[in-house]
């Protein structure tokens, strides 16, 4: 019997992904989480006793230039050297684009699969065959897998492929490959990566992707972890996902729904994160709070948005005690039906409306507004005007989600003696 | 909508208070309340009640949360009502009237047009507060136009302070060349941060490179380090050699030299030292032994010139008891001079006092003045007794004459006090009168309210054609039975409808008619259905030409003429075959369509036996409408004489339905007038007797300020006021009389108190008398001068015991004096017969001289005997130690084999040397020993003398330098190590690089955060500014026009109107024409209050557009005149009752002025009151 531990999509020292810093977010402890995800694999590696390791490719980011995260690396796989471990890995899509990959040298317990052609690496004790073969260039698009080995006869088979299987969405089509090719090629086990979500694909024999070892961004939520593989003197396999994370993103929606004031939503808010942190067993959490639903207090919201997210913010404080850092708040929140304005058509408080419902129905975004973020948009860092959900001025459907903020925020400003008393 | 009614059921101090505000079209509904009558609770109920209490309402200090309750009745134009009442709670707050049944929150919402909380707190409410905002906001935006029609239309008061505020907070996050910013700051530390980033990323050739190096090094550095290490054994070797050369060379001259001493006696290394300390010693004993001598012999020598007197020290204690006296003796003489002095002054004072006491008595004889304690205490009580009687006597004599005035002023104030009268009646008729003065007041409203009535019932009777009846009259008026009426109604609806139907039917028949005979016209005008006649006719003509023709055919004569005649029957033709050829066709054509349109000949007949039926009918029909028209006049007659006698004008039984009940209606109105009049009447003649009975009272008491007019109240708050004037009256009389008894006793009893202090001052006299004879006074002495004589006594008294006491003291130092001259005889007889002559302090002085000298020398003699013992023994112990040492120093001689004591340097000299030739050469071989590398001394010895001395200096010379060089190797070698294991260390796997990605990551989550803020207060300004201007292009000519005239009556007329003007940069702004000199004021120019009004002017004029195209909403003004002078607060009043006549006006005020003013200047029929 033996162990051994399949992890893939390292991606060493990827920051984590436009956390908004406010007073008493806890910096320090989301720190290096990709380092610190990994060190939970090494000493699992070692406490565990497994007889070796694979990695799937994506050790680092493509375009991630510090040798140091390389003599890092290093300096964990000499850890695995003084335990007796031996780790096998085939370089992923962005491996293939880091300098770090070309100039590394690695101890005499890693083995590195070649990129040019499959190969073997055989174990004596126990009788393991691993096949596989690395990404020579960034992208990838032709099938490894059908030129693999055949299975070494009376050894533990194992297949170590970075791919995106038969497509995976939202990841790049590289090295596909079908299901039925990998299931008869007569290996024991397929340890798959490049998809960062963890799947059991098929259990006869085992192909699997391990998922990332850590979540960087909103898009990566839930527990994320490597996979630990045991094999029986009949060659039987076990295989348990271990959650390795120091850092989960999470979700928040919360329905305020018929809320009466700022205050209930924030209750519910408060609720709401309370439930994540139980789910997650108390795990750091980066918490993105999605707020929708139709409130009265929708005005009241958004007249000063920025004093309630600074609530929501506290709260999270709070409630979280460090655990929680409130990555972004969306509030997407609408006037109850019969909270809205019906017929005031009429007067200037109308004329202005009116003009709103104009401004939201124009297909391409009116030129004016375009041009009072003129100035703005000249200084913005590229990186908020491309991502997903950057900030998109001219476009039409981000103005008019922006104008529906905007609407009520300015009439409660403008009416807002009528809040007092 | 309008507000029929405000329940304030349970809401801050309100407690089922009610406001019926249903008065009016609309109303000027002015709801007055003092400071702490709750105006401000009212107007928040008042939103409250619309939309809903606040979760956290401060108006529950009276009522809990759940029992809070607000009321109303809504009633929108058209007439729909809604009761309804609001609680408290977080949903289904409003309920039915029965404040059970669930009323839905939409339907509220319908009636106040959809406008939600915040625009109607805004657009229908405004305060104090919100007129000096809008004013400050319209002098700050310099009259902006497009912002003042929008403030107009929106009842926004700080449109420019919000639209800075939006401004504000953009300019926090963002400038475009800014650098604080918040946003423009992350921007910065981006750039740093991806600056630390850069720097902080490690090569991956950097660090092979670094690596190779280290590697390079670490294996020179071996290399290097066994080169070394071979020349440094060769050279260390050479060294040795070089070193033990001269070693060898010394080594042979001792050996040589210790051949001289070999026959020395090695004496103990400390012989020479011992010998010298025992010569030394000895020396040492005998000058001690010289010295003892010396000192015996000196001291004997003293003791022998030394000399004393022993009587003289037996007796010292006695000479020093006497020399210490002297001391004292020499004071007392001192002081006795001083006693004598003093004691004469003390006589001569004395002798002074007897002498001013005018007295001739001598300082001996002064005994004789001198009293006893008790005598002077006496004198003194007495002085004090008469003090009190001369002031007792005084007072009484002084308050005498006084008291008798006061007696006198009374009595002339008594005297001109107004004699007493008698009001039993006048009360007695007041207090009959008091229970209609509450009434008359009430009478009189009653009386005017039956006089409106009156009017009213009036205009009724005006109305129901009764104008001349009297009220009897109308009473017994005999109106038919409504029974009767409803008979003839019927009646009368009979005949009629016969008669309508007949019309009806006539108009029927009429129509068929009409009908008939237009189809028979459209029948000729189509084309005239030719008849049998017209084919006669035809036939006629055709058989006459054809007549004609034959005529000429057969030669018979025919007339020309009548040929002609036959042509011109036919038109157009000239001959006759042509004429009679048109006629045979036209007899033809007939006969064809005789045939042809058989139908329509028929249709024609029978068009015409319809029209002739018809007329038949008709004819019918009118005979019908006479005879039921007879039949009517019969009721009719009866009508006019059921009718006629009353003497009204009647109409028909339906309409005089409806009279007779107005009729009946106004008979009881009558009736309960007549009732109401009489009771009125009744209870003004009770009122008016009461009056006269008083007039008549008052008028015996007081003649004038009565009038016959004058109301009950007046009269008996008269009565009252002259009761309780003649009450005081007597008050005061009784407070004189009463205070005049009190003088006259206390006039009697300072008569008493002057002729008791008389007596008692004769008394005292006696005694006086008696009392100061002692010191030499008389009778009449004051007091204060025998206190004199006693005090002067004191004094002489005193000052002669102190002269005694000095007499005493200075025959106590006589007796001293003796006594010591007496001792000092007797000592000089015993011990120094010499000083016998001498007077006593001198003989006193030297033998205390004498006695110290004899006690010095004594001491002296006791100490120099002392110091001979102590030399005696010195002496006997150096003579001791001396022939000790010598016998000592025989034995040293005896050791070392000399003869005598100067042998011994010589032997012990050459001890030494022996001595130390032998150490060198030990030492010598020792350094060999060393440098032999552990080859024995003398195996060494014989290598090095195999060995070329001259070449050694060559070799060692070859071998530092190439060590030399290598060591220099050495060291660059250790430095690049270090320098690259630093560097190698420098790039340890740091998550540096990775902190700062992570650190952009951060920042740049907090740039869009901010950026999407920027975005949304940026969009907000520009959409608000472009719905100004949107607004002000669309309604600036109405608002302005509206709100000029507005503004010109706010202002009294101060300023005629206000117009857009541009101003320096071209931008459209309002401005002020002011009426006086029509001059333009911009609205910086205009003062704070003018600047409020032409807010108010916008304000009311988007208001009134506003209401034009919708549904009224109630107008809340909340005390907005308090700063307004009184002109143009009622100006302004004025213009709000206009606007009340299209909205309901809900006008709150703590300010009872303002009350009054629209009392003033609103008519009463829009103007009602409530107060709080």
């Amino acid at each position: 019997m033996f162990k051994f531990i399949h992890a893939a999509d390292i991606h060493l020292d990827s920051p984590l992904r436009k956390l908004d810093f406010y007073e008493g977010a806890p910096v320090e402890e989301f720190r290096q989480a990709t380092r610190r995800a990994f060190e939970n694999l090494i000493q699992l590696a070692i406490s565990e006793n497994a007889a070796f390791v694979v990695i799937a490719g994506d050790l680092y980011d493509g375009d991630w230039k510090d040798y140091n995260t390389g003599l890092y690396l290093v300096s964990q796989m000499s850890r695995l050297r003084d335990a007796g471990i031996s780790v096998f890995i085939v370089n992923g899509n962005h491996d293939a684009a880091s300098n770090i990959t070309k100039t590394l040298r690695f101890p005499d317990n890693v083995k590195i699969f070649p990129s040019d052609r499959p190969a073997t690496f055989q174990m004596e004790n126990p009788r393991v065959a691993i096949h596989g073969q690395g990404f020579a260039s960034p992208a990838v698009k032709k099938d490894l897998a059908s030129g693999y080995p055949m299975p070494v006869e009376s050894f533990y088979n194992i297949g170590l492929l970075h791919t995106c299987a038969t497509g995976r969405e939202g990841h790049e089509p590289y090295a596909p490959c079908s299901l039925e090719d990998l299931k008869n090629k007569g290996y024991d086990y397929w340890a798959l990566g490049h998809v960062h979500k963890h799947e059991v694909i098929e259990k006869h024999p085992h192909i699997v992707f391990s998922g990332n070892t850590q979540g960087r961004h909103p898009r990566e939520t839930g527990s994320k972890g490597c996979v630990l593989v045991t094999v029986g003197h009949r060659q039987e396999t076990e295989i348990e996902f271990i959650s390795i994370d120091v850092v989960r993103w999470a979700i928040a929606e919360v329905d305020a729904g018929g809320a009466e004031s700022g205050y209930d939503i924030l209750d519910r808010v408060r609720k709401k994160l309370e439930n994540l942190l139980e789910e997650n067993d108390g795990m750091l959490l980066a918490a993105r709070v999605y707020i929708s639903g139709k409130t009265a207090a929708h005005g009241e919201i958004f007249s000063d948005l920025e004093r309630w997210m600074n609530e929501i913010r506290s709260i999270a404080m709070d409630t979280g005690n460090g655990r929680i850092w409130v990555e972004k708040i969306k509030v997407g929140t609408r006037l109850p039906d019969s909270g809205q304005i019906l017929e005031q058509k009429d007067g200037a408080i109308g004329e202005l409306l009116k003009l709103f419902d104009e401004l939201t129905a124009e297909t391409n975004v009116h030129p004016d507004l375009i041009n009072e973020l003129a100035d703005l948009e000249r200084k913005l860092p590229r990186e908020l005007k491309i991502s997903g959900e950057g900030l998109k001025f001219s476009d039409s459907s981000w103005m008019k989600d922006t104008l529906e903020q905007v609407r009520p925020m300015l009439v409660k400003r403008l009416l807002r003696k009528g809040a007092g008393e | 909508m309008r507000i029929d009614e405000l329940q304030l059921i349970a809401f801050g101090p309100f407690t089922d208070t009610v406001l019926d505000l249903s008065g009016g079209q609309e109303g000027f509904h002015l709801i007055y309340g003092s400071n702490e009558a709750g105006k401000s609770s009212a107007l928040r109920a008042l939103r409250h009640l619309l939309y809903g209490i606040p979760a956290r309402s401060a108006d529950n200090f009276l009522h809990p949360y759940p029992k809070m309750r607000i009321g109303a009745s809504i009633r929108t134009g058209n007439g729909d009502v809604l009761k309804f009442i609001r609680r408290k709670g977080r949903s289904n707050t409003l309920r039915g009237p029965d404040d059970e049944t669930m009323v839905e929150e939409t339907l509220l919402q319908r009636f106040v047009s959809g406008i939600d909380v915040d625009l109607f707190a805004v657009m229908f409410g405004i305060g104090y507060d919100d007129l000096v905002r809008g004013g400050q906001d319209i002098i700050q935006g310099g009259g902006d136009v497009g912002r003042l029609v929008f403030s107009a239309g929106s009842g926004i008061a700080n449109l420019l302070e919000i639209q800075n505020e939006l401004q504000a907070e953009a300019d926090y996050l963002f400038r475009p060349s800014g650098q604080k910013q918040k946003i423009n700051e992350a921007l910065i530390h981006l750039n740093q941060t991806r600056i630390e980033l850069k720097s902080a990323q490690l090569k991956g050739q950097d660090w092979c490179g670094h690596d190779k190096a280290f590697r390079r090094a670490l294996q020179r550095k071996e290399e290097v380090q066994s080169q070394l290490h071979m020349h440094l054994k060769k050279l260390n070797r050479l060294q040795r050699i070089q070193q033990a050369l001269p070693l060898i060379a010394e080594r042979k001259d001792l050996e040589n030299d210790l051949r001289k001493y070999v026959d020395a006696i090695l004496l103990p290394e400390d012989f020479s030292e011992k010998r010298r300390e025992l010569l030394s010693k000895l020396a040492n004993a005998e000058t001690q032994k010289d010295q003892s001598h010396k000192n015996i012999e000196s001291s004997t020598r003293a003791i022998s010139e030394l000399t004393f007197s022993q009587e003289l020290l037996d007796n010292g204690d006695t000479v020093e008891a006497i020399h210490l006296e002297l001391g004292s003796q020499n004071k007392a003489v001192k002081d006795r001079v001083q006693l004598e002095t003093r004691r004469s002054a003390l006589f001569a004072e004395a002798g002074e006092i007897l002498k001013n006491l005018d007295d001739d008595l001598s300082l001996e004889e002064a005994e004789k003045r001198r009293i006893k304690k008790t005598e002077a205490l006496k004198i003194r009580k007495l002085g004090a007794e008469y003090e009190r009687i001369i002031t007792r006597m005084e007072d009484a004599r002084k308050r005498l004459p006084e008291i008798t005035l006061e007696i006198e002023e009374m009595e002339k104030e008594l005297g001109t006090l107004p004699g007493q009268r008698s009001l039993d009646a006048l009360r007695q008729a007041m207090t009959d009168a008091e229970d209609y003065g509450s009434q008359e007041k009430h009478n009189r409203s009653e009386q005017a309210d039956i006089k409106s009535a009156l009017k009213t019932i009036e205009l009724e009777q005006n109305r129901l054609g009764l104008k001349e009846k009297t009220f009897h009259e109308i009473e017994s008026l005999p109106v038919p039975l409504p029974e009767t009426i409803r008979i003839f109604e019927d009646r009368f609806d009979a005949t009629d409808r016969l008669l309508n139907n007949i019309k009806g039917e006539f108009k029927k028949v009429q129509a068929a008619l009409l009908e008939v005979e237009r189809e028979i016209e459209a029948n000729r005008l189509e084309q005239e259905v030719p008849t049998e006649n017209d084919l006669l006719k035809a036939r006629e003509l055709r058989d006459m030409g054809w007549g004609l023709i034959v005529e000429i055919i057969e030669n018979e004569p025919f007339s020309e003429e009548t040929i002609q005649e036959y042509i011109s029957n036919t038109a157009g033709l000239t001959t006759l075959a042509e004429a009679f050829d048109a006629n045979m066709k036209q007899a033809d054509f007939i006969s064809d369509r005789l045939r042809r349109e058989a139908g329509r000949v028929a249709e024609k007949a029978m068009l015409l036996a319809e029209q002739i039926t018809h007329k038949d009918q008709l004819q019918q029909l009118e005979k019908d409408h006479e005879i039921a028209e007879n039949e009517r006049r019969q009721p009719t007659q009866e009508w006019t004489t059921l009718w006629q006698p009353l003497g009204i004008n009647y109409r028909s039984p339906r309409e005089m339905a409806q009279w007779a009940n107005d009729f009946k209606l106004l008979v009881q109105k009558v009736r309960d007038l007549r009732n109401r009049r009489t009771k009125s009447d009744e209870l003004q003649k009770d009122i008016d007797s009461h009056r006269m009975n008083l007039i008549q009272h008052l008028g015996t008491l007081e003649a004038k300020a009565i009038h016959d007019k004058d109301s009950l109240t007046s009269l008996i708050k008269k009565a009252q006021s002259i009761i309780a004037l003649e009450e005081e009256l007597l008050r005061k009389r009784d407070q004189l009389l009463r205070d005049k008894r009190k003088l006259e006793n206390e006039l009697k009893a300072a008569g008493s108190r002057l002729e008791s202090s008389e007596k008692d001052l004769s008394g005292w006299q006696e005694q006086w008398e008696h009392a100061v004879r002692p010191i030499g006074l008389k009778g009449d002495a004051q007091p204060e001068e025998a206190n004199v004589v006693m005090d002067e006594l004191k004094n002489l008294f005193e000052k002669i015991k102190e002269a005694d006491i000095l007499q005493k003291r200075i025959i106590g130092i006589d007796r001293d004096r003796e006594e010591f001259v007496h001792r000092v005889k007797g000592l000089v007889d015993v011990v120094a017969k010499d000083l016998a002559k001498r007077p006593a302090p001198e003989a006193a002085l030297e033998l205390h001289h004498r006695l110290k000298q004899s006690r010095e020398a004594r001491t002296k003699m006791e100490t120099l005997e002392k110091q001979m013992e102590q030399e005696r023994r010195r002496l006997s112990h150096a003579s001791r130690n001396s022939a000790d040492f010598e016998t000592q120093l025989k034995a040293m001689c005896e050791e070392a084999g000399c003869r005598d004591i100067d042998q011994l340097p010589e032997a012990e000299q050459r001890s030494t040397k022996h001595r130390e030739i032998s150490a060198r050469l030990e030492s010598t071989d020792g350094h060999l020993r060393r440098l032999s590398g552990g080859v024995p001394v003398k195996d060494f010895i014989k290598e090095i003398l195999e060995i070329d001395p001259d070449g050694i200096a060559g070799e060692i010379q070859n071998l530092e330098e190439a060590i030399e060089v290598l060591n220099g190797e050495k060291e660059a070698l250790i430095e690049t190590i270090t320098i690259e294991k630093t560097e190698l260390k420098r790039m340890d796997g740091s998550g540096k690089a990775s902190e700062s990605a992570e650190q952009i990551q951060i920042i740049l989550a907090g740039i869009e955060n901010n950026a999407e803020q920027y975005a949304r207060l940026k969009i907000a300004t520009k959409v608000l500014s472009m719905a100004i201007e949107r607004y002000r292009e669309k309604s600036q000519g109405p608002v302005l026009k509206r709100s000029s005239a507005l503004f010109n009556q706010i202002t009294g007329g101060a300023f005629d109107s206000i117009r857009a003007e541009y101003d320096d940069k071209g931008g459209p702004v309002i401005v002020g024409i002011r009426n006086r000199d029509k001059e333009i004021v911009r609205v910086e120019g205009m003062s704070d209050g003018t600047a409020d009004q032409l807010y108010l002017a916008l304000r009311l004029a988007g208001l009134e557009m506003y209401m034009e195209n919708n549904e009224p909403i109630p107008f809340v003004v909340d005390d907005i005149l308090i700063k307004f002078d009184n002109d143009r607060a009622a100006a302004t009043l004025k213009v709000l009752a206009k606007i009340s006549e299209k909205t309901q006006l809900i006008f709150f005020t703590h300010h009872h002025h303002l009350v009054q003013l629209a009392d003033k200047y609103i008519h009463s029929s829009i103007l009602f009151h409530h107060s709080l």
